[in-house]
């Protein structure tokens, strides 16, 4: 018998397709933006295609740094699962899932039935790496977007020294994006696989199932 | 410019080449030309400002090309706007003789005059990597900046190290704002700067007695308050996706836009677009060479490889130097062997003891 049980609000499923999809737009205009791959030798060709990649780069970056606020906002007032308190392993429940979810992530001991319903510690906190990751990258990326405004060029230079080193911390930053998602894709079909929650389902749906005893 | 022979034989600045100076200065700053008599008033007062000027860790290149201007009137117009009491490359006076010049303005004008520097200030062991008279620049600068009006950092040594503040740093060179505080630092950075960028900020001090409006690195706004990626004339090769692919190329023949082999105009604050250098109007970037970003701090560090978008990743402790990208590539692939092993031990584990009983 299973169980049904809502975990995600419709706030949190949109941070995550906004926040996924603008990554892979990010990514993709990212890499033509340090190496445009095209060249040509047409004069007034009435295409601009670096002007083009640039301007999709800045939206899907409006897009992402709206997903962020939209994170940190459910930190603090989301559900009990999206809740920040609910992850941070600072207290005796979480420190144990944490140390459950390694020793079951890498086969010494498979755990049961989950103890909780939102994100298991390990996933939560590389979540709460990104957020942070992805902070500097918003910092680096609009202190490269208004270099003329005072207050980006301020915090610009305190944080990065120059607009060279924040892009350059923009580009290795975007690495971690790409690695991230491989592996969060990977573990998230592998806990598909290994039990029968609906992890996957439930960034659509928003509802997780529980196996109970029947 | 008809009257270049003319100006050029001539040693003397005629009333024609000042106002010509000042005029430049004006637009250089973005003041109208409504201001122009104004400023022309401020430069010709008789009473001039006593201007210091010391040389640290340094070529020289600074001096040299503020006062070798090709068009003379620029440098006659710095001469005459500002009485140099004190310059070790351009005085008559040496020795014991120049040290007493530079005692005289420094007490009797006491927080009147103003200090221009020039060159880097070593700090490692003392001080001891640059001496002038047998005293340290340390020393000099904490002695004599706390008595200027206002400090100009001229060059990219006296504004952020220069070369010499590259890693490692041998002489632990740093600019002047790093050691003076309680008097305005003004800093001029350019590996060598505009010398317009050097006369506006005089002349804006002269007329309207305060500094110009800076940015948070006490550069002038007027002359780095825009990128020079910002106002390129090459920047609609840029938009449009026509770009070098390698020096000498069909592309580069055409003038195409320099980014693929490493301009740093995207990263780089200055004015050199605009007013460009030697009244020839050439900068770098129109005579078909990338931006350097030789205004910005560190830029020895960060903006290097000059022919590359991007610095190199150095992994401490294993000497390996690598793009941002194979390093990315690598670690991408790593963790992609590493998912492929823990798929296979988990199949592996499932095959041998069977589906586990929950
Ligand atoms: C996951 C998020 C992001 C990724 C992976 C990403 C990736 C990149 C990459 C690879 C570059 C090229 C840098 C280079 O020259 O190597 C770049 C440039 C840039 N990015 Fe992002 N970026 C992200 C987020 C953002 C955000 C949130 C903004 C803010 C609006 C932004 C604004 C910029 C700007 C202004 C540039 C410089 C473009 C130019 O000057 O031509 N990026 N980004
Ligand atoms: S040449 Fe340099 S500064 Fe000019 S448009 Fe190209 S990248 Fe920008």
């Amino acid at each position: 018998m299973y169980e049904k049980h809502p975990c995600w609000s419709i706030l949190l499923r949109l941070f995550h397709w906004m926040f996924a999809l603008s990554i892979v737009v990010l990514v993709v205009t990212g890499f033509y933006v340090n190496s445009p791959w095209t060249n040509t030798m047409l004069e007034s060709s009435q295409s601009w295609p670096m002007a083009w990649m640039r301007y999709l780069h800045f939206v899907a970056g409006y897009v992402f740094s709206a997903a962020i606020i939209i994170r940190l906002f459910l930190y603090i007032f989301g559900n009990q699962q999206e809740r920040i308190w609910d992850i941070l392993p600072v207290t005796r429940r979480n420190l144990r899932n944490l140390w459950k979810t390694l020793l079951h992530y890498s086969y010494i001991k498979e755990a049961g039935q989950h103890d909780r319903l939102g994100h298991n510690v390990l996933a939560g906190l590389t979540y709460i790496v990104t957020v942070f990751a992805a902070i500097v990258q918003i910092c680096s990326g609009f202190y490269m977007l208004y270099p003329e405004a005072a207050f980006w060029e301020g915090w610009g230079v305190a944080i990065f020294g120059n607009q060279q080193s924040s892009r350059y911390i923009h580009h290795l930053l975007m690495w971690w994006f790409i690695i991230f998602a491989m592996i969060h894709v990977y573990m998230c079909i592998w806990n598909d696989v290994k039990r029968p929650e609906g992890v996957i389902s439930s960034i659509f749906t928003g509802d997780k199932f529980t196996h109970t005893k029947a | 410019m008809a009257d270049t022979v003319h100006n050029t034989l001539d040693p003397q600045l005629n009333r024609r080449g000042f106002l010509k100076g000042c005029t430049m200065a004006a637009a250089a700053l973005g003041l109208s030309e409504t201001m122009i008599p104004k400023l022309v008033e401020a430069a010709a007062a008789a009473e001039r400002p006593r201007v210091v000027w010391l040389h640290f860790q340094e070529c020289t290149g600074c001096t040299e090309s503020l006062l070798r201007a090709s068009h003379p009137d620029l440098a006659h117009l710095i001469l005459d706007v500002i009485s140099l009491d004190y310059h070790e490359t351009v005085m008559a006076a040496a020795g014991h003789q120049a040290e007493e010049i530079l005692q005289k303005t420094v007490t009797e004008h006491a927080g009147k005059f103003i200090l221009v520097i020039e060159g880097a200030i070593p700090t490692k062991d003392g001080g001891i990597y640059c001496k002038v008279g047998g005293k340290t620049a340390m020393d000099t600068l904490a002695e004599i900046g706390p008595k200027a009006a206002a400090i100009i950092a001229i060059g990219t040594c006296a504004t952020f190290g220069g070369v010499q503040a590259a890693s490692p740093n041998p002489t632990g060179a740093v600019g002047v704002m790093d050691l003076i505080s309680g008097v305005p630092v003004v800093n001029i950075p350019g590996c060598p700067p505009n010398p317009m960028s050097f006369l506006g900020t005089v002349l804006h001090y002269l007329t309207f007695k305060r500094l110009p409006a800076m940015d948070s690195l006490n550069r002038p706004l007027f002359a780095y308050g825009r990128r020079i990626h910002d106002h390129c004339e090459r920047r609609p090769h840029f938009d449009e996706g026509r770009f070098v692919e390698q020096f000498g190329d069909e592309f580069h023949k055409a003038g195409y836009c320099l980014y693929k082999v490493g301009c740093k105009g995207p990263e780089t604050f200055s004015n050199c677009p605009a007013v460009r250098f030697n009244d020839v109007d050439v900068w770098p970037v129109s005579v078909g060479h990338g931006c350097v970003g030789c205004t910005e701090p560190n830029f020895w560090d960060t903006m290097t490889p000059f022919y590359d978008r991007l610095p190199m990743v150095k992994i401490p402790g294993t000497g390996i130097i690598a793009d941002a990208d194979s390093v990315g590539t690598k670690v991408l692939g790593v963790t992609a062997a590493a998912i492929g092993i823990h798929a296979a031990v988990g199949i592996g584990k499932r095959l041998i003891k069977g589906k586990g009983n929950e």
